[in-house]
């Protein structure tokens, strides 16, 4: 049987395929990646179109979490400053409730009830990175205004709206309390009680003072039970962001599993394909030349 | 006498048939590498006995002719599998074009719309902020150009096939007349009992080079070879070539006629030529149709969540992309209307600093659009489509070509010039060559004799 006896063709053939593989291993250690366009994998280059949605979501909602921590927490400690105001109100108001106390000094002791007042309003209109943090959604202007037609003395321009911020792909967390719930609402008015106070002490009526104090208890406890929302928002958040702690290290892997390239692994293949490639042209240049022609005398 | 003379006779035309068959090997070993050259032997036959006086005797040895040493078959398959081969080719070419605007270069629409989803979380803890809104108004108008580039990456390609088209429709109507011509030539010369050899050699080199052009089918007839399309129409019947002409089609793009003007565009298979249409007729249409289809759902879904909500100045949403009224040009022309990041409805109650419809807005994401996949998950799609046509298109044409070397090797192991054995042959014929020398010398000495003998 004859053979082909032209064997270019087929140690070219060789040689390219020899070539192209050379060229992927070292295209892998170069880039790191084993995937470039989408025909070297096309299942991992459809998933990455997930993963880096994902990834860009989730460093985005890490970041939603940090900054709306710091403006819970910057209420949160807003309202800690009211509740001290509020707990010396009432200790002034029942020293000014008490008998001993003249009119001269039930005067000074309205003075010091009215700078809590103002104290408290200016907690009241905290801003954080310049929002409002108090005001419901209208977080561009102060929340409570001096207002002479208003019985505390102060009107609420904000309203009475939350914002749930997302920090996940179908999770979202309610981050502030509008102001006319904290301070000035129909359960407890912070502001109305203190104001009264003020009113009662001014006027020197014992028993007005009394009840008033009162009043400006039960605002108290009213505050203390609001803080329990930021220090639940404050806990939500805590868990969020160990989540998404996880979550970016099992996408990153993801990332590695679809598309990167086992370092040591490439080297190893680039090394085995020089090797490989240095074999086919020492082959090709031994057997290409040799014919009969080599081994015949010429003729004398 | 007769014997003497039929012996010098038969030196005679030994030395003639050794001398024929030398030439032979001489051509051969010239031709050693002529692309398409097949091998040719010498025919030698024995000439009839002759009845003398004697008994019988040898008549010699005849040279028939000169055989060119071809397989017609094999010939038949190489050329169905290098149409096979060339249309893969050309498609994987097109392919590593465009593909280009599928990977993840900054630009692409993986990028883009990963961008533009985190843009939004960012806005649903800052609606206030307007920093944070114009830089979603940005994301938003990076996501329409990565429609923009992408289609047009799919309209580049697309024409350079339509180029493709023109050209190779020229070159095929330039092969054709030329086989004509060899076929007419071939008749004429096979009838003076001439070996077609040579001009057999240069049509079946041009045939195949229209092989890759365009698949084609080969049948012999008695005024040579007659060749047609794969499905039938007519290119070269004998001695007449027919020419295929191009025409611009309603869609801008160029048809292919028959002689007779019948539209063959969609018939044609196989070869540069069927490789091209494939692509430009079938497959990146399909991935427009895919592209355009994310662009209106996506631009929709997000219009009407705006339409949701309020604006930084507490007025209704307005849309916030455009998309061409043609379907068809969606990806092309979407872009972004709004021109200021105030005017992003993310308020669900007029007010400045809610965000009440960034969840609506969010949605559109995390919710299927009318097709039944998420924005990333129809796109995810469609980079699978396109990753495992131009893997499936270059793994075809690899197959093939492994094919296709074996087919060559059998052809080569049939045709091809072996120099050794050519070296061998030249030995072989320069032996017989002087050997018949010999004869002659040597009738002519005993001739010599035998006339002296007369005259002494």
């Amino acid at each position: 049987m004859r053979v082909n006896p032209n064997l270019v063709p087929n140690i070219l053939a060789d040689l390219q395929q020899s070539q192209t593989t050379l060229n992927m291993a070292l295209q892998e250690v170069a880039t790191g990646k084993s995937v470039s366009v989408p025909s070297d994998n096309p299942e991992a280059s459809a998933e990455m179109v997930g993963n880096t949605l994902e990834s860009a979501n989730v460093d985005q909602y890490t970041q939603n979490v940090s900054g709306v921590l710091s403006s819970v927490q910057s209420a949160d400690s807003a309202l800690s400053a009211v509740v001290s105001s509020l707990t010396q109100a009432i200790s002034l108001g029942t020293e000014g409730a008490n008998g001993t106390s003249n009119a001269a000094n039930r005067q000074a002791i309205a003075q010091q009830v009215q700078s809590i007042l103002s104290s408290v309003v200016s907690q009241a209109n905290t801003s954080y990175n310049g929002a409002y943090l108090f005001g419901g959604t209208a977080s561009s202007v102060p929340p409570y205004a001096a207002d002479s037609s208003s019985p505390s003395g102060y009107a609420y321009n904000g309203n009475g709206d939350a914002n749930s911020v997302a920090v996940g792909d179908n999770r979202s967390v309610q981050v502030n309390l509008p102001g006319s719930q904290i301070f000035s609402s129909s359960s407890a008015d912070v502001l109305g009680s203190l104001s009264s106070l003020v009113s009662a002490l001014q006027s020197g009526d014992t028993s007005a003072i009394s009840a008033a104090t009162n009043s400006v208890s039960t605002a108290l406890s009213y505050v203390t039970q609001q803080r329990v929302f930021y220090g639940n928002a404050e806990s939500q958040l805590n868990a969020q962001e160990t989540y998404l702690q996880q979550e970016t290290v099992s996408l990153t892997s993801q990332q590695n599993s679809l598309v990167g390239v086992d370092e040591a692994q490439a080297a190893t293949l680039l090394s085995q394909a020089e090797t490989d490639n240095s074999a086919a042209l020492a082959a090709a240049a031994k057997v290409l030349p040799t014919t009969l022609l080599n081994y015949l005398a010429t003729p004398s | 006498m007769g014997g003497l003379l039929t012996s010098l006779l038969a030196g005679v035309q030994a030395l003639e048939a050794s001398q024929a068959a030398l030439d032979s090997t001489s051509n051969n070993i010239a031709n050693a590498n002529t692309p398409g050259y097949t091998r040719e032997v010498a025919d030698f036959n024995e000439n009839p006995e002759n009845l003398t006086g004697a008994g019988l005797s040898g008549g010699g040895v005849t040279l028939d002719g000169i055989q060119s040493v071809r397989d017609e078959l094999l010939n038949l398959q190489i050329q169905q599998q290098t149409s096979d081969q060339s249309s893969a080719n050309t498609q994987s070419a097109l392919f590593q074009q465009l593909q280009t605007y599928f990977s993840s270069n900054g630009e692409d629409l993986a990028t883009t719309l990963a961008a533009f989803s985190s843009a939004l979380a960012q806005l649903s803890a800052n609606p206030g902020n307007s920093a944070v809104r114009q830089s979603l108004l940005s994301a938003g108008q990076n996501l329409a150009q990565s429609f923009n580039t992408t289609a047009s990456g799919l309209t580049t390609a697309q024409s350079d096939a339509d180029q493709q088209v023109t050209q190779t429709v020229a070159q095929i109507n330039s092969l054709t007349q030329q086989i004509a011509q060899l076929n007419s030539q071939l008749t004429s010369s096979v009838t003076t009992s001439q070996n077609g050899g040579t001009i057999e050699d240069q049509r079946d080199q041009l045939v195949q080079q229209l092989s890759t052009l365009v698949g084609i089918s080969v049948t012999q007839s008695s005024d040579g070879e007659v060749i047609t399309t794969a499905n039938g129409s007519p290119l070269v019947m004998g001695s007449q070539s027919y020419s295929l002409q191009t025409t611009t089609g309603s869609d801008g793009l160029q048809q292919v006629l028959d002689t007779n003007g019948t539209d063959i565009t969609a018939s044609i298979q196989g070869g540069q030529l069927g490789g091209a249409i494939q692509m430009r007729d079938v497959t990146i249409p399909a991935y427009f149709v895919s592209l355009n289809t994310l662009a209106v759902q996506l631009a929709t879904s997000f219009n009407r969540a705006q339409a949701q909500g309020y604006d930084a100045s507490g007025s209704a949403g307005q849309a916030f992309f455009s998309v061409p009224a043609n379907a068809a040009n969606a990806a092309a022309g979407i872009s972004v209307a709004l021109t200021s990041g105030s005017q992003i409805a993310a308020g669900s109650d007029g007010s400045a600093g809610s965000n009440g419809n960034v969840a609506n807005l969010s949605a559109v994401f995390t919710n299927d659009l009318p097709s039944g996949e998420t924005p990333a998950g129809a796109y995810s799609d469609l980079v699978f489509q396109v990753g495992n046509d131009a893997s499936n298109a270059g793994a075809h044409s690899t197959a093939i070509g492994q094919s296709l070397l074996q087919l060559t090797n059998q052809q080569n192991s049939v045709s091809g010039v072996d120099i050794d054995e050519e070296t061998t042959n030249l030995i072989r014929y320069q032996t017989a060559y002087e050997a018949a020398a010999r004869i002659v010398s040597t009738v002519e000495a005993l001739s010599t004799v035998t006339i002296n003998m007369i005259s002494s």
